[in-house]
């Protein structure tokens, strides 16, 4: 079965979720072909280097708006313990991995890296919180 | 003189806390120390450049008993509130730092920023929320 909101401030947020995650595909490609093409240098640089960026961040309002708005308090305490589980283990991850990269030279995880951990990370952890509740 | 907190769940954290922060030390020392002397290699290396994230994983696992202890609700909202700001403000830093790092406009940052990265702007979220709520 598809999956279907069940509250409108969900529904807006997948929508805003949608819309986020296809300006950063669309920003990235811009940026790669700005800076493979155009070469730019000095402040125009550091613009088309954080671009692909813009709508992650336009993503993280969106979750703190639909945090904000959404009035199931079960819903939100879902999300939010589930958001908590993925930070958790976001930091604990990043943390093993900096000391890998720091003693025994493990390769470097770039930064971009980081928010599609934290996302999956939370994705299971909204499992087991949903899980927790049934 | 007691400096001691009165509430029960918040000396038991400060207690873990402090373990752990010591455990920490004791940790990066032998790591430091151990790495340029005996110059491990293989899974002992592994194990040996881990072993200072394990304190700062218990940190972590020490902060969610806390919020699960904690009896006060608006100290349990605060901090849950301020963790997702804390949360949202390092994802936004990292991917932006991230994606410059791939057009090779700024220095590779280390994981290993990312936790303290993420307590600064935690402790600082605390900060501008307990100001609000006063």
């Amino acid at each position: 079965m598809p999956y279907c909101p069940t509250s409108p401030q969900e529904r807006r947020y997948v929508v805003h979720m949608l819309i986020a995650a296809a300006l950063c595909i669309l920003f990235s490609v811009v940026a790669a072909l700005g800076f493979r093409h155009a070469h730019p240098t000095g402040i125009l640089a550091y613009l088309l280097g954080t671009l692909p960026g813009l709508p992650i961040v336009g993503a993280l309002a969106a979750t703190g708006l639909y945090l904000h708005a959404e009035t199931d308090e079960f819903l939100r305490n879902v999300l939010i313990q589930s958001l908590l589980g993925g930070m958790g283990a976001t930091l604990a991850l990043t943390t093993v991995w900096g000391n890998l990269e720091d003693f025994v030279h493990a390769p470097h995880l770039g930064l971009t890296w980081i928010y599609p951990l934290f996302w999956a990370f939370s994705g299971i952890s909204y499992g087991f919180v949903r899980l927790r509740y049934k | 003189m007691n400096q001691l907190p009165k509430n029960p769940a918040l000396r038991r954290y400060l207690y873990r806390f402090l373990i752990a922060m010591s455990l920490y030390v004791v940790f990066l020392v032998t790591a430091l120390w151990a790495f340029p002397i005996y110059h491990p290699t293989g899974p002992l290396a592994y194990l040996l450049g881990i072993l200072p994230a394990l304190p700062i994983i218990a940190v972590i696992v020490i902060v969610g008993f806390y919020l699960a202890e904690e009896k006060d609700e608006f100290q349990q909202r605060v901090l849950m509130q301020a963790m997702i700001w804390g949360i949202g403000a390092t994802l936004a830093i990292t991917t932006a730092w991230g994606f410059l790092e791939v057009f090779k406009l700024v220095p590779q940052l280390p994981l290993y920023v990312v936790f303290p990265l993420f307590c600064a702007l935690t402790g600082f979220s605390t900060g501008m929320l307990k100001s609000k709520y006063k």
